[in-house]
């Protein structure tokens, strides 16, 4: 690994690597306790339908995809807002409806079609360092946001009515957070592809869930985590010559997985124990009540 | 008992073209201790979410203070019902009660001051040393003293309790009574309540509430409680206690 290193590409692969993880470890702790992976990869999703735009049209390819996330994300959320108990259909509808506008367009387009598996899986090892860079400032503008409103967004994932009571404006914040996942998407789909995004915004923060006594505690459990599947996937996609960000995505579902033995475990042994203890104080005719 | 904090004129609601509150009127006296009673589903929470300006009527007027809830909304302090929600959250207990200090005085952050706030509050609900403590690792009573907590850092004037005592013991509830009973002395309380046996010879005024809103004040118990047999719902009657609770008040005094 250490002498891959010296390879430009493979220094930007983990670079890119590593900012993601940290994007991905803050804002995916927002999504998983407001319970937003679904709405989070709908957004991800329609964003194909801005790359058939551009590709179309002929503009710029980032802003084709910032447009449909952004609008994507804020109609998603509006709608979750309105109708809670239904948004989950009509996110399943958009999700779909960006992917074949994006499919179409692509199809009308002249010329080359763009590979949809290096988008869905993405080219972390063809990271050009420019994108590097975007990443560094998107990693700086979520930390500082999520820095600057944490009371507030602690307030509204934890008890939104209370967070309103006490005057948060909680709908404009809410808009902010999303449209700052919406963005954290493009960014990191660009270098990582759209399935890796999901699986980092969701998986090490689930993880960290369990461990954490503070939101920000759970962020940097989840960093960490993210940063250490990335590295690790990174390293067996170079060892064993496979697809990087399907490695980074299996490590981490294998992180995954062992992660619920371990709670599996632990509750088992729990219930051991607390059965034994029951055994030796019951009385004899063994009813523990 | 001074000038009404809380008047509603005319109230009515409607989830979905489904009537909830039907033309609620009634006037809420400084320091009153209110109890909201009635069977589930009869817009008790509703109605404290139309206090609260969580919720529009759909016509009437509700005023605070003689303002729009949602223009003084600092003023109270909220319990909501069912402190377990959110189980899995991640959050310690000093975090929970310093979301009360949020926007305290229109800032967004939290200063020392606020943390000594809120170290005072738990204090005050004898929940000091667990600060650091997961909230999902505290009991149900202990977490429900955590939030009444947070409602206290908010330093209000009107402390609503939406069924506080779901999840406490006998013996929790009555302590918690007498704490209710203390910080009545300088502000008003209404809990919400289903379970009417915890009523406590603290209440000063009752309403029944099933779609519509029959406020009873303490002065007039003996009357009321005839009037209320007729007022009533067939559920509350059907159980008896409301006119239980209120014997067992007029034995007490």
């Amino acid at each position: 690994m250490i002498e891959a290193l010296q390879f430009e590409f493979m220094r930007n692969a983990l670079f890119a690597g590593l900012f993601a993880s940290l994007i991905c470890g803050v804002i995916g702790t927002f999504v998983v306790v407001n319970r937003l992976v679904f709405l989070t990869g709908g957004i991800a999703h329609a964003a194909y339908g801005g790359i058939g735009t551009a590709l179309f049209f002929g503009i710029p390819y980032i802003f084709g995809t910032l447009g449909f996330s952004l609008g994507a994300a804020l109609i998603m959320t509006a709608v979750t807002m309105r109708t809670p108990e239904r948004s989950d259909t009509f996110i399943g509808v958009l999700w779909a409806v960006g992917m074949a506008i994006g499919i179409i367009l692509i199809d009308l387009s002249p010329g080359y079609n763009v590979d949809l598996m290096s988008y869905l899986f993405g080219s972390i090892l063809a990271v050009p360092a420019g994108d590097v860079w975007w990443m560094t400032a998107m990693g700086a503008v979520t930390l500082a946001v999520t820095i600057y409103f944490y009371r507030d967004m602690i307030a509204i994932s934890y008890d939104v009515e209370f967070a309103r009571l006490r005057g948060v404006p909680v709908n404009l914040l809410y808009f902010l957070f999303m449209a700052l996942v919406a963005v954290s998407i493009v960014f990191i789909i660009r270098v990582v592809g759209l399935i890796l995004v999901i699986a980092l915004l969701s998986i090490p923060p689930y993880i960290a869930e369990k461990y954490a006594k503070s939101l920000g505690a759970m962020m940097v459990i989840a960093v960490i985590l993210s940063a250490v599947f990335n590295i690790t996937g990174l390293w067996v996609a170079y060892m064993l010559d496979l697809t990087s960000g399907a490695s980074i995505i299996l490590v981490a579902a294998a992180g995954f997985f062992i992660s619920l033995a371990i709670d599996l475990l632990i509750s088992r042994r729990r219930k051991r124990a607390v059965a034994r203890s029951r055994t030796e104080n019951a009385p004899a005719c063994g009813c523990g009540l | 008992m001074g000038e009404p904090v809380i008047t509603a004129e005319e109230v009515f609601f409607s989830y979905d073209g489904v009537p909830v509150i039907e033309n609620a009127s009634f006037s809420v006296a400084e320091r009153e201790f209110l109890a909201i009673i009635g069977p589930n589903g009869s817009g008790k929470s509703t109605l404290v979410k139309l206090m609260l300006g969580l919720l529009r009527p759909d016509s009437g007027k509700i005023r605070i203070f003689g303002k729009a809830p949602q223009k003084i909304s600092h003023c109270f302090g909220y319990v909501p019902q069912d402190v377990a929600i959110n189980r899995s959250f991640p959050i310690s207990v000093i975090d929970v009660v310093l979301m009360g200090r949020l926007r305290h005085r229109g800032s967004s952050r939290i200063r020392d001051r606020d943390r000594k706030a809120a170290a005072a509050s738990l204090e005050q609900m004898g929940m000091a040393g667990y600060e650091n403590r997961k909230i999902d690792d505290l009991s149900g009573g202990q977490r429900e003293r955590v939030f009444i907590a947070r409602a206290l850092t908010t330093d209000p004037d009107i402390l609503i309790l939406d069924e506080p005592t779901a999840s406490v013991d006998t013996g929790g509830q009555a302590e918690l009574y007498s704490l209710l009973q203390e910080l009545n002395r300088t502000k008003t309380i209404i809990i919400v309540s289903h379970d009417l046996m915890v009523m406590s010879s603290s209440v000063t005024a009752v309403a029944c509430v099933n779609r519509q809103v029959y406020y009873h004040d303490q002065g007039e118990i003996t009357q009321d409680m005839l009037d209320m047999g007729y007022q009533c719902p067939v559920e509350l009657i059907a159980h008896g206690q409301p006119h239980r609770i209120l014997k067992t008040h007029e034995d007490e005094s």
